[in-house]
């Protein structure tokens, strides 16, 4: 890894390109931050993949993977109560699992400075919703930051502890998908010290927000978003580019599509662009709205800045058309695009696209029937074999509550064991009510990150309520999905130190968990059918809920340790003498590493795809699979 | 779009280095004092699903996406994955094609079929007429490994000329980013690769 080694030099004016999520990673230093806790979750995880290497070399700095993000917010939080900077990350639906500290933390307010960095996902890239989260500072009270590339990252991260300072408030700091993922220039500022440890202050009449606190806390906290209002007016990181009778108000990502298109187009604007998005610089955006007769608002999702501009432009009594979503201009769904403005902006103005779109959609449409290739669980990917047991175990037959993290990806065919899923955890909750509502067996899995970021309440349920449903942990000793990270089954810090690993059957057994077995799902298939079989039988006898922990390392795992190693297993192949093309392999367990040979109507496998787990081996009722002998 | 700005797409399959030649290719532009950008698609689209990544070298350069008929260069590493993209070019565009199939598991189970080459090809004329086709599987293998396939496209995107990106930037970078260990392996596929493209394109 050469990246976080390189965020960490000391070399002011130093150009990299970098990613958004490395700019926040480099920013942490920038700013003095002296904690940062999160839950890895994507488009954020490579934040917390960076800081976790650059950890044990940055001097008085504590980085930690938090077992969920609501934790990672208080602990966070309760840092920037005592007074030094900190910082928590999540994703969009991380937000939602940190709602509850969230609205407390602005009430009580903070000493240091505190940034949240949370990740919206525009188009669904890799969450289950495409939720808002400005909204979150709208109901919060908390005022809100939205850079627009890699370099605004840090920029305006350094300029977010500021303004947190001075408010004693922790700032919402949004990014988007193409935001985090975008790789650009960024130049290295210079570094800020942090302090080793401070004092904490006893407040408790601040700090412990029962209602008579809290009666007091929440005008504070409206004075202090007026004084945000103040800083908003002034900062800039709002600001106007350009000049024209057609006025435009942008920020984020989409800041870019407008000045691409601008130019695109060829034609002036005056574009205000608003780094600080709540609260909004009313009198900047009142004024701006005056000037113009028409206003186009530029904002992916929601129309969270048009609703704003609306509600100005009505308590002002300016006569503007503010053009947006609401009319139709743009939509309330997926990612913005270059293209959208310009097709927008050339329906506002009654001109021609630069590019005639139409045409182009018109003959990508006729391009189709293309094989779909959507992600899949990886060749040699131990919960392909512990899926085909549970199918095979349960006839198919079963409900399977699933949950989130690359197991999710069971949901395709052949393996279709993912019936219903809400967030984090739900594996275990939509199973005790779908328990208690059917006669039907069910089988739930759960991954070993989110076993202890959000299974622990449920399985207490399950156990207290007396449920009968079978739970399969899927343990392959990291959080794969998100990139890898560690968690408290693994043995490994954010910090990078050893410490000793929760046993997850042990968990389940101190949670009240009669019946808890361990396997290992490549050592013997049908031991692991059998083993599926029993726990659903003891759960259906004995009412009560069942735990099964199969544990195998991550596929991607094994590879990289054998490209450090360079011990390679002997290759499988396919004994074309003995396959009789069943397609038995190919259709049940469908590897990603087999293939079917359309010359010879036999399966193959490709050498250079197979990750050598021998589940093949046992699925083929000919026993033409096989592994070269050593 | 912008006449200063070259915008580059990558198509392939997740597991195929399709990220990092993206951002090999960054950073050797950046090398050289190019404005750049780089849009990438992280989690779900990399287990071994289609993956498209875009590169933008020029001062237009802001944003990360490329829209339809806009990329100078679609460079594809898969046949269907490189037909997938084929909106994205630009009229006279250019289109470098990896022959080397990698079946969609919906193949290999027998509930899609996997369109013959003369498809392919036809489908990607109806938007650009400059197709350069090679198998870089076996152009990485001869290299001496398959992993090295991302470096012969490297080489290949090179070798067309379009880009500002020169060959020692692109191998600076390749330096810079991977073990010594396929040090060898790695240039030597970025030659194959601008040496094919330069034989083709003859
Ligand atoms: S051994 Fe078989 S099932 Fe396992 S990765 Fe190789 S081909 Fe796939
Ligand atoms: S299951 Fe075995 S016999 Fe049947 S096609 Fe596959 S390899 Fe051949």
């Amino acid at each position: 890894m050469t990246k976080p080694k390189q965020l960490l030099e000391d070399n002011v004016g130093k150009k990299v390109l970098l990613l958004a999520n490395e700019s926040i990673a480099r920013g942490v230093l920038e700013a003095g931050v002296r904690l940062v806790a999160l839950y890895p979750g994507t488009p954020s995880s490579e934040i917390g993949d960076n800081l976790t290497f650059m950890a044990p070399h940055i001097p008085n700095f504590y980085f930690e993977f938090s077992t969920n993000e609501k934790v990672a917010m208080e602990v966070a939080g309760a840092a920037a109560v005592a007074g030094v900077r900190s910082m928590m990350v999540c994703k969009g639906p991380g937000l939602n699992v940190a709602a509850d500290p969230f609205f407390s933390l602005a009430y009580v307010g903070i000493r240091g400075a505190m940034v949240i960095v949370v990740a919206d996902d525009p188009s669904m890239w890799s969450s289950q919703n495409e939720n808002d989260s400005r909204y979150y500072a709208l109901m919060g009270n908390m005022p809100l930051v939205e850079p627009s590339d890699p370099a605004e990252a840090k920029s305006m991260l350094l300029e977010a502890y500021e303004i947190s300072e001075k408010l004693e408030l922790p700032i919402l700091f949004r990014t988007t998908t193409r935001v985090n993922h975008t790789r650009s220039p960024v130049t290295f500022g210079p570094i800020r010290d942090r302090p080793k440890t401070i004092e904490f202050v006893k407040e408790p009449f601040r700090f412990v927000p029962i209602p008579s606190v809290a009666r007091v806390r929440h005008p504070w906290l409206l004075k202090q978003m007026e004084l945000a209002m103040e800083i908003s007016e002034s900062t800039k990181l709002n600001f106007i580019t350009g000049s024209g009778s057609l006025g435009i108000i942008t920020s984020g990502v989409s800041y870019n599509y407008v000045v691409e298109a601008l130019s695109t187009l060829d034609i002036d604007a005056e574009t205000l662009k608003l780094g600080m998005t709540h609260p909004v610089p009313e009198k900047m955006i009142s004024k701006f709205l005056k000037r113009h007769k028409q206003v186009v608002i530029v904002e992916e999702l929601d129309p969270f800045l048009e609703t704003h501009a609306r509600r100005i432009a009505q308590l002002n009594e300016i006569k503007v058309d503010i053009l947006g979503k609401e009319q139709g201009f743009f939509p309330r769904i997926l990612e913005y695009n270059p293209r959208i403005v310009i097709e927008a902006l050339s329906k506002i103005l009654n001109r021609n696209t630069s590019i005639n779109w139409k045409a182009i959609d018109q003959k990508a449409s006729e391009i189709s029937g293309l094989p779909p290739r959507p992600p899949l669980l990886c060749a040699g990917c131990p919960h392909r074999a512990t899926y085909y047991a549970i199918r095979v175990a349960t006839r198919g037959k079963a409900i399977y509550p699933s949950d989130i993290g690359c197991y999710t990806l069971s949901i395709a065919p052949p393996l279709e064991t993912a019936d219903i899923l809400f967030d984090m955890g739900s594996s275990v909750t939509t199973a005790c009510g779908l328990a208690e509502v059917t006669d039907q067996d069910i089988v739930a899995t759960i991954g070993d990150s989110t076993f202890f970021a959000a299974g622990l309440p449920g399985i207490a349920n399950a156990v207290y309520n007396q449920h009968r449903i079978s739970l399969v942990i899927l343990d392959n000793r990291t959080t794969a999905m998100t990139g890898h990270q560690p968690h408290p089954g693994t043995g490994v810090t954010g910090m990078q130190e050893k410490v000793p690993p929760l046993n997850i059957a042990k968990v389940c057994k101190g949670l009240g968990v009669e019946y808890v077995k361990t396997i290992n799902p490549f050592a013997s298939l049908a031991d692991l059918v059998a083993a599926v079989r029993e726990m659903t039988t003891w759960t259906r006898e004995n009412h009560k809920p069942s735990v099964l922990v199969s544990i195998a390392p991550c596929a991607l795992l094994e590879a990289a340790e054998r490209r450090k190693t360079g011990k390679v297993p002997q290759p499988y192949y396919v004994d074309s003498e003995l396959c009789n093309s069943c397609k038995r392999c190919l259709n049940r367990l469908s590897c990603p590493a087999m293939y079917l040979d359309t010359k010879t109507g036999q399966a193959v496998i490709d050498q250079t795809m197979c990750n050598y787990c021998g589940t093949c081996v046992a699925v083929c009722p000919q026993g033409a699979i096989k592994q070269e002998d050593a | 779009m912008k006449s200063n700005t070259v915008n580059i797409v990558i198509s392939g399959v997740g597991g195929q280095g399709v990220l990092t030649l993206a951002e090999i290719l960054a950073k050797a532009a950046l090398s050289d004092s190019h404005n750049v950008r780089v849009g990438e698609i992280h989690g779900m689209a990399q287990r071994g699903g289609h993956v498209v990544c875009t590169v933008r070298i020029g001062a237009g350069a802001r944003g990360p996406i490329v829209d339809p008929g806009t990329a100078d260069l679609l460079v594809g590493f898969e046949p269907v994955e490189t037909l997938r993209e084929a909106h994205m070019i630009r009229e006279d565009g250019c289109v470098l094609l990896s022959s080397h199939i990698q079946y969609p598991v919906a193949v290999s189970m027998g509930k899609a079929s996997y369109p013959p080459n003369k498809e392919i090809i036809d489908g990607i004329r109806k938007f650009t007429n400059h197709i350069l086709e090679f198998d870089a599987m076996v152009m990485a293998k001869e290299a001496g490994s398959s992993r090295a396939l991302n470096m012969i496209m490297l080489g290949a995107i090179i070798g067309t000329g379009l880009t500002p990106i020169t060959e020692k930037a692109a191998i600076d970078a390749v330096r810079n980013t991977f073990s010594k260990k396929f040090e060898s392996i790695n240039i030597k596929a970025v030659k194959m690769g601008r040496k094919k493209v330069e034989n083709l394109n003859r």
